[in-house]
């Protein structure tokens, strides 16, 4: 059920936590109480540094860390074009977990956007 | 380790019950119904005769043609819900259950209701329980049937079914219980409590899977809800799952009220650990009416699905009343229906023991437990603000 990349993300999520001076932030929240907040560090469009805080299931944690290590180093502009259908590159995205994955990701884009 | 605490959805068959059951594969492989036509026949319905008396004898019945074999629990609750309903409808179509009620209770009267039965779901108190007032004001002249379910298989919570039967007979209303999960952890007595029918399980005491039983006190009016033959006193037909047959009756025989006991004291040594280690936890349901072998607890700022997977990786298995891990993406109905919130529910875990545990177990999940919801809560945005 849960891929081995998910599996191994989850269980040793990556860059874990805040950033004291962010240049962006982005969160989201779900009625149930899940959550995510993404802290960016951004320099000359590139993101220098990123990390995030998670309230949420397996998927939910796994997505913000793979996030988390592809965003490093990338050009913002990069990052408005990510979509659910990118993270396909990492794992097959069962349809049941979308809208747990999408938290991360809305969180993960509502930074971007702002950079 | 390797620790099971999903004692609730299912059971580790004992020994002794697998050993009952070989010969109903291997040399008495009849149908008991071929009684008439055979000596092999005859073996069969002879112990399969003995096994309804011991059960009749084991709730409170009187007569062995009360028991009657279904495929299981889910089989038992249709074809009391549903048999009573249809053959009652001369009485009225009303029909009362609780929000709290097995899929296979409530999807029972949900189905009802599309053919135009009326149904009254009570609510229940923030520790899962019927108000009896509200039960009391909900029967009309027209209701058939009420069904309350004796034990709760999410919470543990226990229904007082005594009283309820008591009311259902002022009134003249059949009652109707789900003991899956309760009984034979707690006793029951038909008669002499006043209960119509009762259903049990008993993969959830060390007996097989695939054999349910519903107890119809004689004279009930029900009307048999599969075609087929004329099984089970005409109420259920298809073929005798003897070996099973045999195997719960085993199970029944074998089951000890010093395990119970041992259960019990398993409970409270893992919530009384849980509760004095980890901060912020909050138990879901009743501690006073509560199954012996069921603890369902909130951890808060955390989801369940990632507690119970993390447990999984040490060997710990549990489950969770989130949203996420549900195949519907609901949180768990129960716990809503108690009044909490969505935030509760997402963090919740059932922790259902059995005779099988040890207090080294229970010791090491209380350990890992803490590890897990320490991790997590590291990750979590929310409820920091104590700790920093």
């Amino acid at each position: 059920m849960y891929p081995e990349i998910v599996r191994e993300h989850f269980t040793h999520p990556k860059n874990v936590g805040k950033i004291k001076n962010p240049t962006v932030t982005g969160s989201y929240s779900m009625p149930n109480l899940a959550k995510a907040i993404f802290y960016f560090l951004i320099e000359g469009g590139v993101v220098k540094d990123i990390k995030y805080q998670i309230a949420g299931c397996p998927f939910a944690i796994a997505v913000c860390s793979i996030l988390s290590e592809y965003a490093k180093g990338k050009n913002v502009k990069e990052l408005k074009n990510i979509k659910l259908e990118t993270l396909e590159q990492f794992f097959e995205i069962p349809e049941e977990k979308e809208e747990c994955i999408n938290l991360s990701l809305k969180a993960f884009l509502d930074g971007v956007k702002n950079a | 380790m390797r620790v099971y605490l999903d004692n609730a959805a299912s059971t580790k068959m004992d020994k002794r019950v697998i050993d009952a059951m070989i010969p109903f594969f291997l040399e008495k492989y009849a149908v008991p119904s071929s009684q008439f036509t055979h000596t092999y026949g005859l073996e069969v319905k002879d112990a399969v005769d003995e096994a309804r008396a011991s059960f009749v004898e084991r709730i409170g019945g009187k007569h062995p043609e009360e028991i009657i074999f279904t495929s299981g629990g889910t089989e038992a609750n249709n074809l009391a819900v549903k048999g009573v309903a249809y053959a009652n409808m001369d009485k009225g179509k009303h029909l009362i259950t609780t929000q709290v009620e097995h899929n296979s209770v409530l999807n029972s009267f949900r189905r009802l209701e599309e053919e135009g039965f009326e149904v009254s779901y009570l609510p229940v108190n923030e520790n899962g329980i019927v108000d009896m007032d509200v039960l009391t004001r909900c029967i009309k002249k027209e209701t058939a049937l009420i069904s309350v379910q004796y034990g709760n298989h999410e919470t543990g919570t226990v229904q007082d079914i005594r009283e309820i039967a008591k009311l259902s007979k002022e009134k003249g209303i059949l009652f109707h219980t789900d003991a899956a999960i309760a009984w034979p952890y707690l006793p029951i007595d038909a008669y002499n409590w006043g209960i119509d029918l009762i259903t049990l399980s008993p993969h959830k005491f060390y007996g097989p899977k695939g054999i349910g039983i519903l107890f119809v006190k004689k004279g009930t009016k029900i009307k048999k809800v599969l075609d087929g033959g004329f099984n089970e006193f005409n109420l259920r037909p298809g073929t005798e799952n003897t070996p099973a047959i045999i195997g719960a009756k085993k199970a029944a025989e074998i089951f000890s009220k010093e395990d119970v006991d041992r259960i019990l004291l398993l409970k409270k040594r893992l919530i009384r650990g849980i509760e004095t280690t980890i901060k912020h936890v909050e138990y879901n349901g009743s501690k006073e009416h509560s199954l012996p072998h069921i603890a369902n607890l909130t951890f808060k700022y955390i989801e369940g699905e990632a507690i119970s997977l993390r447990l999984d990786f040490e060997g710990i298995a549990v489950i969770t009343g989130s949203a996420c891990y549900s195949k519907n993406l609901q949180a768990s109905y129960i716990l809503l229906a108690m009044g909490k919130n969505h935030e509760q529910a997402h963090g919740s875990i059932r922790f259902s023991l059995s005779k099988y545990n040890t207090e080294e177990e229970i010791d090491y999940t209380i350990q890992k437990t803490g590890e897990v919801v320490s991790d997590l809560r590291k990750l979590s945005p929310l409820g920091r603000e104590d700790e920093e």
